[in-house]
């Protein structure tokens, strides 16, 4: 059941209301946490223009195939290598020849960004295997979103349940969930991730009866979420103990619902609005998790893109066709910037009094 | 051994190795004393060179180490029996005596070699170099588990004592009072000098422990010796006092530096901006970053130099495994990889080849079966009723290498294959994809000499003999009777003649025939160097690549 409005939640703007006899009181009593929430978040502009960038960015990513085939004729793991492309109608090598060419060494070089002078292909260059970047980015977002989003749901999912079990329960069960999270609390993040995801990388995961095959991107998103899960668990932890003392939860009790009951009717929605916080802020750290595990060469394995693959493939170019490390890299900037802005506007909304933070 | 940077070993085990049985003839071979033009440079001593080497050192014990790097810090160090001249070009494959007097004394039957040990030598420490080093030198490669027990599986009583441990090595013996070393073969083999001449074989004191000891190097009998290891840091070599290049007939310079550091720098740009600099007078094993190539190239072009050691980059294709049991398949992917478009995947620093013998040998004879022809790929797929049959195409992750697997990904697939990548960790991928459990379809690999001979490509990559369950240098399992029929005749072979020669380039011919790889590219290497440093002295080995001992300073 969810409680009852307080007047915790009267805030200064109803009060401001109020005086200039614009609402009545009764009016404002109606009004659900929810509610309140989204006149908060309705009135922060900043929030809404960077969740519409993030919108724009999957909307982007999305059609990255319509992108592909139809503007720059191509597909994200085709090599043009000895292929020329016109560029304001010069023939140009996609990746030029290398050697020793009259008497100089001479390296071979993919084609920079040609800004639409070439029908649209190439518009941000090739990679050393004359795939083009612009597609690949296209693709590789597509990839980063979906670890990202999966491995945040897949990590607030578990973090909840586990949560909800030890702070309802406590004593031995408690003990255990919480020793859980000490134990990988005692582990850096990166060099967790690197460790699983290396080892799966290899012969994949076969075990319980589920089976994820190498490459797969299942791995990446399952060992993100997995590692990130006490870092979410241990704050929602505090607040169900919390709530576990407050006098409706004792009425619930005393009118004979079960444990299942409290947990998933009395307990839950307290905690969701830190639990949407918890999950839109994920997402972004779990975007930069997947690079930098990819980065590393344990998360998404190639030919696969993604934002990550995309910075390690670019590195070796860095000072010769610097949008290879930079397209991927500006993505990654500007898809966390904006879910961290719109983050800590719900949060502002959702939890004025700040309890949640995403720490590591 | 493989990747000229990094390449930890996945040497034939020792069962493999013992298992080259074969009786024959061989001839008599007279030794020889060679004295070479690989002294000293007078008058060029000079006090410090320094070196931004890459991670590839593993380690500073002869019987351990199996890296180019290793190597390349150690054969100035720790000198065999017998060694490589000191010099540039096809020369440095001519083997001349280093601490043994003369070259071996090989029976009529081949199978028993004998080397008289120079006198009066002495470690850096001043102990006496004892013939009985050479035999407690052998047989602590078995104790430690070396890579390179392989090579020593032929002499008599290898087996016993490779399982044992303990006891003698009954084919080794060794007279302190004569310096007279008798090796006793089970199997004449052609390349057994070679063998004596790596770092594996080169003697050290009888108490050397059986374990590691790069942290707490022995003694040297080269003209350097190690002052201190700190791994993954430094190395430090100043000269061995009892060193002397006229007593071993000047085959060993005394060296120029009076004393060489090697720093230990991960990054490709950091090494190249440390020479530059001045930090390091040479980019040790680190390619130029393909970037920055013509812009050095542009202002530092007179402090380059490419070379080109032996070694051949391959896709192997596993002729046990579907669709590649096919021989139209295999040979399918050799028509549908155009070798041009590797080349410049790896940055244009490379030359094509669909032969498995690199052309910097003797034996080598270009063949042209497969020009790059993708409709008569796909017509041969088709044929063999392999269309849409998965595969999975492996590599590792280091260097440029993992875009030349991405580039097969998509040649497989536009010849009606449905091919996938699985691109692992470099530590473990030899000894992954080396293993029959593994069962690799199709992959990535290279090779660069361990010695200079076909032997170490042919019957060490493609002798069906050899093939083992783990630890496989055959990835393509491949194993052709007549092949390997031939391999053990040539094997038996004291000497490269012409004759010889032609029968190992027709055998390459025959094998690739069949298909078992995708011979793609020879890489082509560059050494840059500080201004500072004189390059009218370099010399880059066949086998060792640059030698630091003969370097002199403007």
């Amino acid at each position: 059941m969810a409680q009852p409005v307080t007047e915790s939640e009267f805030t200064l703007d109803t009060a401001a209301e109020l005086a200039a006899g614009e609402r009545s009181a009764a009016e404002i009593r109606g009004r659900s946490p929810w509610y309140l929430a989204w006149r908060r978040l309705r009135r922060n502009y900043i929030a809404f223009a960077f969740l519409a960038v993030f919108l724009v960015i999957i909307a982007a990513c999305a059609l990255a195939p319509v992108y592909a085939h139809h503007v720059a004729h191509t597909n994200f793991d085709t090599n043009h290598i000895l292929e020329t492309v016109n560029v304001s109608g010069h023939p140009t090598p996609v990746v030029s020849a290398g050697g020793i060419i009259k008497g100089k060494l001479v390296a071979s070089i993919p084609i920079g960004p040609t800004w639409w002078h070439a029908g649209g292909k190439f518009v941000l260059g090739a990679d050393a295997n004359g795939r083009d970047i612009a597609v690949r980015l296209l693709y590789g977002g597509r990839t980063s979103l979906i670890v990202g989003i999966g491995s945040s749901a897949i990590c607030v999912f578990f973090a909840v349940i586990l949560s909800l079990i030890a702070g309802y329960f406590g004593g031995w069960i408690d003990f255990i969930i919480t020793r859980f999270y000490d134990l990988f609390y005692a582990f850096p993040v990166i060099l967790l991730g690197i460790a699983l995801g290396a080892a799966l990388a290899i012969n994949g995961f076969h075990h319980f009866g589920i089976t994820i095959q190498s490459g797969s991107i299942w791995i990446p998103t399952l060992v993100i979420s997995y590692v990130l899960i006490p870092y979410v668990g241990r704050p929602l932890r505090g607040q169900i103990l919390s709530l576990r003392q407050k006098e409706f939860v004792e009425a619930a009790v005393a009118q004979g619902a079960g444990p299942l009951r409290i947990m998933f009717s009395e307990l839950l929605p307290n905690i969701m609005s830190s639990v949407l916080v918890f999950f839109t802020l994920i997402i972004a750290n779990n975007i930069v998790l997947e690079a930098a595990l990819s980065f590393l060469g344990a998360g998404v394995q190639p030919p696969t893109p993604s934002w990550g693959t995309l910075i390690a493939d670019g590195k070796d170019l860095i000072a010769t066709r610097p949008w290879l490390a930079l397209a991927p890299g500006l993505a990654i900037v500007l898809t966390v910037l904006s879910l961290n802005v719109f983050g800590d506007g719900l949060r502002d909304a959702l939890d004025p009094r700040a309890k949640v933070r995403v720490e590591h | 051994m493989r990747s000229n940077r990094w390449k930890w070993v996945g040497l034939v085990a020792l069962a493999a190795a013992v298992a080259v049985v074969a009786a024959g003839c061989g001839s008599s071979k007279k030794a020889t004393s060679t004295s070479s033009a690989g002294g000293s440079k007078s008058g060029k001593t000079f006090p410090l060179f320094k070196i931004a080497t890459d991670t590839g050192t593993d380690y500073l014990d002869p019987g351990l180490s199996y890296t180019v790097e290793g190597w390349g810090v150690m054969w100035n160090v720790y000198l065999p029996l017998i060694g490589y001249k000191h010099v540039n070009g096809p020369d440095g494959a001519t083997i001349v005596p280093y601490l043994a007097q003369s070259l071996p004394t090989v029976s009529s039957d081949g199978k028993t070699y004998t080397l008289t040990l120079r006198s009066g030598l002495k470690y850096s420490d001043g102990s006496p170099v004892k013939a009985s080093d050479f035999k407690a030198t052998i047989e602590r490669l078995f104790k430690v588990d070396s890579p390179g027990v392989g090579f020593f599986g032929n002499i008599v009583g290898a087996t016993a004592f490779g399982k044992t441990k303990k006891g003698s090595l009954t084919g080794i013996t060794a007279d302190d009072a004569t310096g007279k070393i008798t090796i006793q073969l089970m199997a004449p083999q052609g390349d057994f000098e070679n063998i004596l001449a790596t770092e594996f074989a080169a003697p050290l004191p009888a108490s050397a422990p059986a374990k590691d000891t790069s942290s707490s190097p022995e003694p040297s009998t080269g003209p350097y010796m190690i002052q201190s290891y700190k791994p993954n840091k430094q190395i430090v070599e100043v000269r061995n006092p009892n060193f002397s290049s006229s007593a071993l007939d000047n085959n060993v310079p005394t060296g120029n530096p009076d004393k060489v550091i090697w720093d230990v720098i991960g990054d490709d740009s950091v090494a190249l901006q440390r020479v530059i600099s001045g930090q390091d007078d040479w980019e040790g094993y680190h390619p130029i970053p393909p970037d920055r190539l013509s812009s050095v190239q542009s202002k530092y072009g007179a402090d380059i130099k490419t070379f080109t050691p032996a070694n051949t980059y391959y896709f192997f294709m596993n002729t046990t495994q579907p669709p590649f049991d096919k021989v139209q398949v295999r040979q399918a992917v050799n028509y549908a990889v155009d070798r041009a478009a590797l080349v410049r995947v790896y940055g244009g620093l490379a030359t094509t080849t669909e032969n498995i013998l690199p052309p910097t040998y003797p034996q080598y004879k270009k063949h042209d079966f497969y020009p790059y022809d993708l409709a008569k790929a796909k017509s041969l797929i088709k044929a063999a009723g392999a269309t849409g049959a998965s595969v999975t195409v492996w590599n590792h992750d280091r260097g440029l290498d993992p875009k030349a697997s991405a580039y097969l990904v998509s040649v497989l697939n536009s010849i009606g294959l449905k091919a996938k990548e699985k691109v692992i960790n470099s530590g473990v991928y030899w000894t992954t994809v080396g293993n029959q459990a593994t069962k690799a379809q199709i992959g990535f690999a290279d090779w660069f000499q361990d010695y200079p001979h076909p032997l170490d490509w042919i019957d060490v990559l493609l002798n069906g003999e050899r093939i083992t369950q783990t630890h496989n240098n055959n990835y393509a399992d491949y194993n052709s009777k007549a092949v390997n029929a031939k391999i053990d005749a040539l094997k038996k072979q004291p000497t490269l003649t012409s004759s010889v020669n032609s029968q190992w380039a027709a055998l390459d011919a025959t094998i690739m025939k069949d298909a078992p790889w995708v011979p793609f590219l020879n890489r082509q290497f560059t050494d840059f160097f500080n201004s500072s440093v004189d390059l009218s002295c370099y010399e880059n080995h066949v086998l060792y690549e640059f030698d630091y001992a003969t370097i002199c300073k403007k």
